[in-house]
């Protein structure tokens, strides 16, 4: 379509090729990696399809926050969106959360009995640990951000260094409590409640991995000296979010 | 055709684009492709009964194909026609925004819906295809041989594409309105769309968790639906149709918005009871949809308190639906009104939509919906109320901003006679398939050997298929013509008031010069000059 008639306008159009690049990296990462390990046994291929989709997905974010960072740069001020999108994407995550604990709640409220036949004893010590350093995450980045409010580069990484180790021994506790799980015989296909238990941690985590990376989008950016106020702020607001949904989790799940 | 740019540049500027308007236009290529595609296979599913028997092809195939006809034409051409192209063009131009809040961000939604339209189209060729329905229910999706992980993940990709722009143009709509651009003084169009947003946001992650549980049922070994571990196979409908109706009002409202502007613009009227029809009838729709899924499971077993309570919340529904109905039509009264190929798609709207609302009401009333349930019947009402009205909602409102996307006028007289054969086609299909559903034709069935008196009345529905076929072939062709030979538009072709038509047609990056003052502004104000 012609735009010769439009010359008093900005005269570039505004592109950006890593929506299309990440697009088909998860085309590949996902559906294809999936269907062609679990569907049509071709271990072989889904890891092939792997190493295509994740070097995609990794240069994509990379090239994508540069991009972020170099318009901030360039136009000197944030449009500081961010901030005012993240209440609705919240609602978006938390329905995913309502999705799962409602069916939770369903069945096992109409279960004969609770817990059903081959549910190990669960050590309470895990959990607690995992809560105390969670929470203690949510303070640290916390921390950060007002560190950033008085313009304090070095505090903000600082706090976000802790919080980033926090959020790993946390995603670490989750990873040693699976695998001794599953070495027990605690399975995905168990029973019902390990059909929650490890769904239900399993979207916690990633979550968790989620904020761990947005949080590795900060701190390399911060380390060449760069901060956006709006992404930091958006990040904890996400934090926060992860943090209040292990209360569920842990309320729910293990101490119930 | 940009003169001083080469080939490559122009590909790059599109496939790289993050411009609203480039995005919306690639929704719609990419949704009319899954339109088209799935429009053939709905020809061929109609070859197929337009006699008993076994015809040209065989049972799996025909699951196959109703997979793809529904999967396509609801995940890939009317929530991204309606939500997508129409939502991404003309919402940022209607509030005087520059771009969306994250251009970037819209366009891995386009690129993401693109993902989903593939993995729908490789139905055709891998081994083992879904054949579980856009539903997709257990057990046998479960059970079943087909691919039920390129179920989830068209799901998955689609629903996160949604929720992103879902997002995206929340947060535009919130923040990036021109100066002096009230909250009454936004079109209609905005208000539906910003609506169903909403309803995206909340209902779109449940079914992502609801496919979810499926594959992990299926690949994982779970038992979320699995009854002889403690699971619970209608939980898995319940989730389904928590986010499936829904989706209706995500389609419905987008179709509702576009047709109020198209007929305030060629009524040269203002909307009748715009105050009521956004607070009573648009957040109506919002407050009530998520209480009324349990009418689709009136057959699947529940208490009979659970029945009576959804039957009259679902009956209750249809008054805010009423009431922008009866705003588009007090609209219409006393207008000047004109009847452009877009005015008749949206008097067509009405009409169709009016036949689809009504004939919900006997599915509403549970005593009946016992009898209709999974027969044609449902299958003609969901056609009506969604499939056609949307159709022409989407038809209509490209043809209504062709002038301002290509810079080119449709021909007039192809447009009518592409509409004429649309809305005779859909009329004859799916009226007559209420009437072999009242007889008690089952839907989904490959076969009706056992009812041999009802091929008259599919031969008239295969009959006019393939006049709704060729309607949309003729609409199809008028655009293509337009692209190429159509006649230079002006800014404002329709004499519209409407911001999106104060811009250059079609807009540049930017779409205004500078940001427009709508302090004296009111997108209705017909009449006054």
């Amino acid at each position: 379509m012609s735009n010769s008639a439009v010359e008093h306008h900005e005269p570039e159009w505004e592109v950006s090729p890593w929506p299309l690049i990440i697009s088909v990296g998860i085309l590949f990462l996902l559906p294809f990696s999936f269907a062609l390990y679990f569907v049509y046994d071709q271990p072989m291929l889904s890891v092939i399809s792997l190493g295509i989709g994740t070097p995609l997905i990794v240069v994509s974010i990379i090239g994508w926050v540069k991009g972020s960072y170099a318009d901030i740069a360039h136009h000197g001020k944030e449009p500081g969106y961010g901030l005012g999108a993240m209440p609705f994407f919240i609602l978006a995550e938390a329905f995913i959360f309502i999705a799962f604990f409602g069916a939770y709640w369903v069945l096992r409220l109409t279960a004969p009995e609770w817990p059903p036949a081959g549910t190990p004893h669960m050590a309470s010590t895990t959990p607690i640990l995992m809560t105390i350093v969670l929470v203690a995450s949510s303070f640290t980045i916390h921390f950060g951000e007002m560190a950033l409010a008085k313009d304090d580069k070095k505090g903000l990484l600082f706090w976000l260094i802790i919080t980033i180790v926090l959020g790993s021994i946390f995603f670490g506790l989750s990873a040693v409590e699976w695998k001794h799980l599953i070495h027990s015989g605690f399975s995905f296909d168990t029973n019902l409640f390990s059909t929650f238990f490890f769904s239900i941690t399993g979207f916690h985590g990633s979550h968790v991995l989620v904020g761990l990376s947005a949080f590795l989008c900060v701190l390399f950016p911060l380390l060449a000296g760069r901060v956006s106020h709006t992404f930091v702020k958006s990040v904890s607001v996400y934090w926060h979010f992860v943090d209040i949904i292990w209360f569920f989790v842990v309320s729910q799940i293990y101490f119930w | 055709m940009s003169g001083k740019k080469g080939f490559g540049t122009t590909l790059k500027e599109w496939i790289f684009t993050t411009d609203h308007k480039r995005v919306g236009i690639l929704y719609l290529i990419g949704s009319f492709a899954a339109f088209a595609v799935a429009g053939v296979i709905a020809l061929i599913i109609r070859m197929e009964l337009s006699t008993p028997g076994a015809d040209i092809t065989d049972p799996n195939t025909y699951n196959v194909m109703l997979y793809f006809h529904g999967a396509a034409m609801i995940l890939g051409f009317q929530i991204p026609a309606l939500t997508g192209f129409l939502a991404n063009y003309l919402l940022p131009l209607q509030i005087g925004a520059k771009d969306v809040a994250f251009p970037r961000l819209n366009a891995l939604s386009l690129w993401l819906f693109w993902m989903g339209i593939v993995l729908a189209l490789l139905t055709f060729v891998i081994p083992n295809p879904p054949d579980i329905m856009w539903t997709g229910y257990p057990p046998y999706s479960i059970v079943s041989p087909g691919n039920t992980a390129f179920y989830t993940f068209t799901v998955l990709i689609m629903g996160f594409a949604s929720i992103a722009g879902g997002v995206n143009l929340l947060t535009t709509i919130i923040y990036m309105r021109a100066p002096g651009m009230r909250w009454f003084k936004l079109n209609m169009f905005v208000w539906c769309t910003a609506a169903a947003f909403i309803i995206q946001l909340v209902f779109v992650p449940v079914l992502g968790s609801a496919v979810t549980m499926l594959s992990f049922d299926k690949y994982l070994g779970t038992h979320f639906f699995d009854p002889s571990a403690g699971g619970d196979v209608l939980l898995y409908q319940n989730l389904f149709w928590f986010y499936s109706h829904p989706a209706v009002y995500v389609i419905l409202l987008p179709m509702l918005g576009i047709m109020f502007d198209v007929i305030a613009t060629f009524a040269r009227n203002r909307i009748f009871n715009y105050k009521v029809a956004v607070l009573g009838g648009v957040g109506g729709i919002v407050l009530m949809s998520g209480e009324v899924w349990v009418h689709h499971l009136y057959t699947s077993g529940m208490p009979d308190w659970i029945r009576i309570g959804m039957m009259v919340s679902t009956i209750l529904i249809s008054i805010p639906v009423g009431i922008c109905v009866i705003s588009m039509v007090g609209t219409l009264y006393r207008g000047a009104i004109q009847y452009k190929t877009p005015m008749l798609y949206a008097v067509g709207f009405i009409f169709l939509f009016l036949i689809g609302g009504l004939t919900g009401i006997p599915h509403a009333v549970a005593a009946l919906d016992l009898h209709l349930q999974d027969t044609h019947f449902v299958v003609a009402h969901f056609h009506y109320v969604m499939a056609v009205s949307g159709t022409f909602a989407v038809i209509g409102g490209t043809y209504y901003l062709f002038p301002k996307m290509s810079g080119k006028m449709c021909n007039e007289g192809l447009g009518k006679i592409g509409f004429a054969l649309t809305f005779i086609g859909s009329n004859l299909t799916f009226f007559t398939m209420f009437l072999v559903g009242l007889d008690g034709m089952p839907r989904r069935y490959f076969d009706y050997s056992h009812m041999p008196e009802l091929a008259s009345l599919h031969q008239i529905i295969t009959y006019g298929a393939f006049i709704l076929g060729l309607g949309v072939l003729v609409t199809f062709i008028n655009w293509i013509h337009a692209l190429i030979w159509g006649k230079k538009a002006v800014d404002n072709p329709w004499g519209s008031k409407s911001l999106e038509w104060t811009t250059t047609s079609p807009p540049g990056p930017g779409n205004w010069a500078e940001v427009p003052d709508c302090t004296n502004f009111d997108p209705y104000a017909y009449g006054e000059d």
